[in-house]
């Protein structure tokens, strides 16, 4: 492996930006995040610097950090509660995963997002959400559709396949 | 207006947000049950609208119209910055000597290191904006003996609640059911499907019972033993 330097650099200018609103938003606590992220990439570039989908296993390596982290921190004598510690790993699961599908609905085109937005968060018809964006209605349902697909091919890329 | 089925194919995007007027709604229910592609596309999508609704009811910070104070992260967490680049670099050859050293040694130890902290997950995780979710989650804990994995999410609905249950590792035959156990200890079924040869399963079930009425839920096979069990 000649090119770690060049590899690793690679990697977190792509993936840098991305990991760390992750990390940051699913720990909240900005002295840790550049530690986290930097850990994350370290071990990948370790175990499988060419790995089909970088993005998915940059997530999953960090989302196993931050659990093992949290977990240490809950085996704590004053807070040792078995119960507790499973109930905030499924509790921290899904605060990774919220964090996860905001993350990709960043990164889907603006017209698809505004479509999405319409339709599934503010419940418009098709009808209404072509009056508030201005197109026609067949434009809405096209997005519709490429705003549905395109999202889950992000989050497949980002690891999250349920 | 409509329809060719190019026209229809396109329809599934609003399907499955919602917003589809009732005529395009019924000439797509139509069209879905013979066409495999849509089938087969619904089939990879159709998990979007839970998982949307992790994002919260507005979607997160990416769709809010409105600025979310706090939500957004710092500016300083946006661009790649040389410095910071520059330590890692360095790490990267540290560890690459060690590596060369050790050889099979290599390993958490610099990890531990770096992570030697405390508490510093704060509660902060759990409070990311929930203001009553409709969706809450449980994960069913195992029965002794029995190793499925079952979790499921409870849907605040008008007619009561929707229980999406996702299992795994599951008897892979026989049938099972879904037990729903209200506050007043009255017991019902809100579900039951037959075991999957892969031992997965994820299946919807229904009760008159709010959310707030359960007390808890049990998944048992066909001759009511308990697999796993939850209290919400």
């Amino acid at each position: 492996m000649p090119l770690d330097e060049e590899a690793v650099a690679e990697i977190y200018r792509e993936h840098g930006p991305m990991l760390r609103r992750v990390v940051w938003r699913a720990t909240s606590d900005a002295n840790r995040v550049e530690d986290i992220v930097q850990e994350v990439i370290l071990r990948v570039w370790k175990q499988a610097p060419e790995a089909d989908n970088l993005r998915a296993y940059l997530i999953t390596t960090a989302r196993h950090l931050i659990v093992d982290q949290h977990r240490a921190a809950g085996r704590r004598p004053q807070e040792a509660r078995l119960v507790d510690v499973a109930e905030t790993d499924s509790a921290l699961d899904r605060a990774l995963d919220q964090v996860l599908v905001e993350e990709a609905l960043g990164r889907l085109q603006t017209n698809h997002r505004d479509v999405l937005r319409c339709l599934y968060f503010e419940r418009l018809s098709v009808a209404e959400a072509s009056d508030r964006l201005g197109v026609p209605e067949g434009t809405v349902k096209s997005r519709a559709y490429y705003a549905v697909r395109n999202l889950r091919v992000i989050l497949d890329e980002m690891g999250v396949t349920r | 207006m409509t329809t060719g089925s190019d026209d229809l194919h396109v329809l599934l995007g609003a399907y499955v947000l919602g917003g589809l007027s009732d005529d395009d709604h019924r000439a797509f229910s139509e069209h879905l049950r013979t066409c495999t592609q849509c089938q087969a596309e619904l089939g990879q999508v159709s998990g979007l609208p839970r998982l949307l609704d992790l994002a919260g009811p507005e979607g997160g910070p990416h769709l809010s119209t409105t600025a979310t104070p706090g939500g957004a992260p710092p500016p300083l967490m946006t661009e790649p910055d040389d410095g910071r680049l520059t330590t890692l670099l360095t790490e990267v050859s540290r560890r690459r000597r060690k590596r060369r050293s050790w050889l099979s040694a290599v390993g958490a130890a610099a990890a531990v290191g770096i992570f030697a902290g405390g508490a510093w997950l704060g509660p902060s995780v759990f409070s990311t904006r929930a203001p009553t979710p409709p969706t809450t989650h449980v994960v069913a804990a195992a029965a002794p003996g029995s190793t499925v994995k079952v979790d499921v999410a409870l849907v605040t609905r008008g007619w009561g609640t929707q229980l999406d249950i996702d299992c795994e590792d599951m008897p892979t035959d026989g049938e099972v059911l879904l037990w729903v156990i209200g506050r007043d200890g009255k017991e019902s079924t809100a579900a039951s499907w037959r075991a999957t040869p892969s031992g997965y399963s994820r299946v919807t079930g229904a009760t008159a019972l709010r959310p707030n009425e359960i007390q808890s839920l049990e998944v048992r096979t066909g001759s009511g033993r308990v697999l796993a069990s939850a209290r919400t």
